[in-house]
Parts: C-alpha cells; sequence; structure tokens
C-alpha cells in the first residue's frame, strides 16, 4: 500500500518545474544562511588562531612605528623608530607581566627581485625568550640558534620554500651582503611567521648597525590584569601599545556592519523562499480540490488532509535546506576565497567553519519557517468541503 | 510510479552524497608545493613578447601529467635527479599561453631552481616552435645576481632550442655546440650560473613533454 509520505512524494512530482523552481529559493536561501553562520563562526576562529598564535598578547612599539612597519615592507626599514632593549628588562618587573621578548624588524631592498626588486624583511628574535613565546613552532628540518649571536637564520615555511632553503645552505642578507646559515626550517602555521626569516638578534644587530629594537612582545599572566597593565605601559614615553584583544574588537566590529548587512539579505531570501513555498503547496492544493474532496468522501479526516499537505512542505524545504547546505559545504572554499577579496583584513585559515551541528541548525531553521509557511496552504486543504469542491471542478 | 518515486529519492540520496564526498576532497589543507609564476603577467607578458594582445595560462604537473614514468624519463631527460625538498612531483607549472588577437604566438614558463644562496626563478619565452625568444631570470639571491639578470647575459640564449641544451650535463656543467659557447659574465657565481643553465634545460624538458610533445601539440 502506498504511504502517506509517497503521495507526497508524487504530488510534487506532477508539477516538476513549479517545484524545482521552489526547491532552488530554499537551497539558496538555505546555503546563504548556513554560510552566514560558518563564517561567523569561522571569521572569529581564525583570528583568534592568528592572535593565541603571536603568542603574546600585548607589543610594545616605539610610537608611529607600526605605520612604519608597513611601510616598511613596501621601501625598505629606512625612517624606522627604535626603542631601547633595556625597556623589556623594565616591562618585565611589572607583576602582570610573565614572558617578555624584544624583536628587531628590518628590511634590505633586493634589486635582483623581480624587475624593480623586492624587499627582504628579517625578524631578530632573542634565542633565550622568543622560543619559549612559541611553543607551538614545529621544526621541518633542523631547530632554533645554537649561539644568540651565531650567524644563523631559521626560515618559515614559505620563505624557505620560495628560497628553495634547506638546513645547512646559506642565504645572503641583501645590500649588507652577509651570509646566514639555515640552522632551521619550520613546518607551516598557516600564520605569517610561516613567512618571516628569523635571525639572532644581537646578529641582525650587527649587521643594520643598531643597538636597538622596534618591537617588545608581552605575554600576560594568566589572571592578571591586562588593561591595567596597558594603562601603566602607556606612560612609558614616547611608546606605544598595541593590544591584541584590542585588534580583534576592532576587527570584530568592523566585520559586524558587514555581516549585519549579509543577515539581512538571508532573512530576506529566506523570506521570499518562503513565499515561495506557500505559493506552490497553496497552488498545488487548489489544483487539486477534487481529489483532496473525493479523499475526504472516502473517509480521509481533515487531519489527514492537513498531514498530507503539511508533509509536501516538509519534503520541499528538506530537500531544499539539504541541498543548499551541500552546496555551501561544497563552496566553502570558493566562499572563503571570495570573502578574503571583499574584506579589507582576513586572518589565516578557513573562514567559512560549517561543521554538522551548524548545518543541523540551519536545516532546522529552514524546516521550521517552511513548515510555518504550509500551515496556511495545509490548514485550508484540511477546510475543504467534499460534496462542494467535487461539484466545482466537475 | 512507486519506482520512479523511490529512482528520484536515489538520485537525490547519491546528488547529496557526492557533494559530501566532493567537499571532502577539495577541503583537504592543500599544501602542494610551490610553483614558479611571473610577478607581473600583464606587464611581463608584454615585455617579453611586445607584439601580444593577451595570454592564457594552464597549469601542468609532473603528478597529473605522467605521474612516477614521466618523473623518471624527465630526470633521465635533464641527466639530473629532482632533489630538495621542494623540487617535487607535485610542482605545479605556470604556462602562458601568448596570443596576438586570436593567433597564439608563443609560451612562458618559468622553473624554481637552488641558488647558491636561494631561489633562483629562469623564465624562457619560446615561440611556437620551442625555439627561446626570450631569457629571463625573475629571482635570484646573490652578490652577482646583477650580472646574471643582465639582458646581454640573456641575449646569449636567443634562438635556442631543446636540441641546442639536450646534451648538457648538469652534473658536471659540461656540455658540447652552443651550450658551451655560452659565457659565464660572473665567474665568482659558478655555482649560480650551472643552477641557471640546469634550470634552463629543466625549463625545456618540462615544456616539451606539457606542450610540444603533447598530443598534436596541444597541451
Amino acid at each position: 500500500m502506498i504511504s502517506k509520505n509517497q503521495i507526497a512524494f508524487k504530488n510534487l512530482f506532477r508539477k516538476k518545474a513549479r517545484t524545482l523552481l521552489t526547491l532552488v529559493g530554499i537551497m539558496l536561501s538555505s546555503w546563504v544562511l548556513v554560510s552566514l553562520l560558518g563564517f561567523n563562526r569561522g571569521y572569529e576562529n581564525a583570528l583568534n588562531h592568528d592572535i593565541e598564535n603571536m603568542g603574546y598578547q600585548l607589543m610594545v612599539m616605539a610610537k608611529g612605528c607600526p605605520y612604519e612597519a608597513a611601510t616598511m615592507m613596501l621601501q625598505g626599514g629606512t625612517g624606522l623608530r627604535y626603542i631601547e632593549q633595556s625597556m623589556a628588562d623594565s616591562i618585565m618587573k611589572e607583576p602582570e607581566v610573565a614572558k617578555v621578548t624584544p624583536i628587531l624588524m628590518q628590511a634590505f631592498f633586493d634589486p635582483n627581485k623581480g624587475t624593480s626588486g623586492g624587499i627582504a624583511g628579517y625578524f631578530g628574535v632573542d634565542p633565550a625568550t622568543f622560543p619559549a613565546m612559541k611553543p607551538f613552532f614545529r621544526f621541518r628540518q633542523g631547530g632554533w640558534f645554537r649561539d644568540p649571536s651565531a650567524a644563523e637564520a631559521v626560515m618559515g615555511y614559505e620563505a624557505a620554500e620560495l628560497e628553495q632553503r634547506e638546513v645547512g645552505d646559506m642565504i645572503l642578507v641583501p645590500e649588507k651582503n652577509v651570509q646566514l646559515k639555515v640552522v632551521g626550517i619550520m613546518e607551516r602555521t598557516g600564520s605569517q611567521d610561516d613567512g618571516t626569516i628569523f635571525v639572532p638578534l644581537k646578529t641582525l644587530q650587527k649587521i643594520s648597525g643598531i643597538d636597538k629594537i622596534t618591537t617588545i612582545g608581552i605575554k600576560v599572566n594568566k589572571d592578571a590584569d591586562t588593561a591595567e597593565l596597558e594603562n601603566k605601559l602607556y606612560k612609558l614615553q614616547d611608546v606605544q601599545v598595541v593590544s591584541f584583544s584590542q585588534v580583534k574588537q576592532t576587527i570584530m566590529k568592523l566585520i559586524s556592519t558587514a555581516r549585519v548587512m549579509v543577515l539581512s539579505i538571508a532573512v530576506i531570501a529566506i523570506i521570499i523562499a518562503m513565499v515561495g513555498v506557500i505559493n506552490t503547496i497553496l497552488m498545488s492544493v487548489l489544483e487539486r480540490m477534487q481529489e483532496i474532496g473525493i479523499l475526504k468522501t472516502m473517509g480521509a479526516m481533515p487531519w489527514d488532509i492537513f498531514r498530507l499537505v503539511w508533509t509536501e512542505t516538509l519534503i520541499l524545504c528538506a530537500c531544499g535546506g539539504i541541498a543548499g547546505i551541500g552546496l555551501a559545504v561544497t563552496f566553502a572554499r570558493a566562499t572563503d576565497v571570495l570573502v578574503r577579496r571583499i574584506l579589507p583584513y582576513a586572518p589565516s585559515g578557513g573562514l567559512v567553519a560549517i561543521d554538522a551541528r551548524l548545518a543541523l541548525l540551519t536545516l532546522a531553521i529552514i524546516v521550521t519557517v517552511g513548515l510555518l509557511s504550509g500551515l496556511y496552504p495545509a490548514w485550508k486543504a484540511g477546510r475543504v468541503r467534499p460534496l462542494e469542491s467535487i461539484r466545482r471542478e466537475g | 510510479m512507486e519506482n520512479s518515486i523511490r529512482m528520484n529519492i536515489q538520485r537525490m540520496t547519491n546528488l547529496i552524497f557526492q557533494s559530501l564526498l566532493l567537499f571532502l576532497s577539495t577541503a583537504m589543507p592543500a599544501f602542494a608545493a610551490v610553483g614558479c609564476d611571473l610577478n607581473d603577467p600583464d606587464r611581463d607578458v608584454a615585455r617579453l613578447f611586445p607584439d601580444s594582445s593577451g595570454y592564457r595560462t594552464f597549469y601542468a604537473s609532473i603528478d597529473k601529467r605522467g605521474g612516477e614514468p614521466l618523473l623518471r624519463k624527465v630526470e633521465k631527460r635533464l641527466g639530473d635527479k629532482f632533489h630538495g625538498i621542494y623540487e617535487t612531483i607535485d610542482v605545479p607549472y605556470t604556462v602562458y599561453e601568448v596570443y596576438s588577437g586570436k593567433k597564439k604566438v608563443g609560451y612562458i614558463h618559468g622553473v624554481n631552481q637552488k641558488g647558491q644562496f636561494g631561489g633562483i626563478q629562469v623564465f624562457v619565452a619560446l615561440d611556437l616552435e620551442g625555439q627561446i625568444k626570450s631569457f629571463y631570470i625573475q629571482k635570484m639571491t646573490s652578490q652577482w645576481a646583477n650580472k646574471l639578470r643582465d639582458p646581454k647575459f640573456g641575449r646569449q640564449f636567443m634562438g635556442l632550442t631543446l636540441k641546442d641544451i639536450e646534451k648538457y650535463d648538469p652534473v658536471t656543467g659540461k656540455g658540447p655546440g652552443r651550450v658551451a659557447d655560452l659565457k659565464n659574465p660572473a665567474p665568482e657565481a659558478e655555482t649560480d650560473f650551472r643552477a641557471a643553465l640546469r634550470a634552463l634545460k629543466k625549463n625545456l624538458v618540462l615544456m616539451d613533454e606539457f606542450v610540444f610533445s603533447a598530443k598534436g601539440g596541444n597541451p
């Protein structure tokens, strides 16, 4: 005997084009919704991952330095501002501070990159304190420097790949023509460290003829009051403090505007899709008045008819929802690429994180809203008077 | 009718399942080897082919074009093993097909090569017969890089074909004929000079495998 579900399927296949168009509408709204929810989660995860991978929560640098650091990457190390290395020791004395590490950023112009030259950036780090800030670093080959003033370098994976370097190979610091031996190549971290060349701080200071530093990385004690520490650091002369929690908040604020806009589009898409559902099911009910009347004369109760019509809605919404989620999952990477092109800043790692829970949540939303949309047509079908309907259509 | 409904359900389930499989295969971390692209393709293509009006790119890798047997063949033709952690079977090579109007006029192809102090990127512009129109070292880290990147050095390679460099041995750095006449403008940078020649031979062998020996000349 044919079941109610099969009858519902059969009814939907009667008007294939109409059903397909409704399905496409539901599918698109489900795609937009799950991608948006996935983006919400993915972006924050990726941002947190990037911030955690920094190894420190606060950075202290000379006033104006962040802007100069950016121009350094574009134009070379001219005009960089420096701070005394002794400042790291005084910051370390603060009770909120767990660890500090001094860093010197330098960039040298390499005329033999491309047609008009390029910049080669180096990070001078203290072998005694920097590795402890990045315990998650894993080496593909070799390890950290053996001596705080050794003529050695550790390369991020992508830097090593671009330069085709292996442990034991030499690299040449452009402009200065200083040779450094590669002693370590890292595994990928998915962060900006992948493209970095690390050199012992003293070595880079010697190469560039500077005895100062550009940055101090600060790791705060677990339960310490970071805001209190920030206030203390702001009192230091000619420095500025960059807090990654502030950076995160600022970025998230910027992103939230875009999120609200996309969410509005998703809501509109869902409303349009649901109007489509009401239209499809209602048309289907109106076209089958005679049939429904006959079913009733054969003993079908209003609740049976209601369930039959509601099942059609359920099938439409479930299929459209699943297909939309499938598309969102399939094209998550493409969405990722698209979002990266649009956003002014995108952290490394996947920006659209769709998992089973999120997929089920989206499906639940689509099905619930769909079933609500199907209430009226189902109620109308349940209320059909058998004789009237048979007479009207006959 | 019942069968048709079942078939439709089956089809839909298959479609969803296939989509999920596709997702799983595309969502795997793609940490493939790095290829060699022009820094500024629009500008570089116009510079290497002044009469060109546009270009199209396609990607080829030994892995996808023939796997291990092709790798062995390429190594044999090159006269050297692929070595290092970056010269691998899955390196994606970018081939630029250059057009003048609708007519294809040549190719540009680059390869990465390990140099003494860093990666060297050697590009060649080839006509449709595989003859070098232009030789260009996009990137090289060396005290003497300016000499090897000098257009005067590059001009020595104009008109060469794979046939001219086929017998060059990248291990000993020796070869007969026109290769023997190639002058190293920086004797101090012999390692990088040899690396550039190895890269050139690898470049031409790969172009022959990916393009010129491909069925009907269509890559």
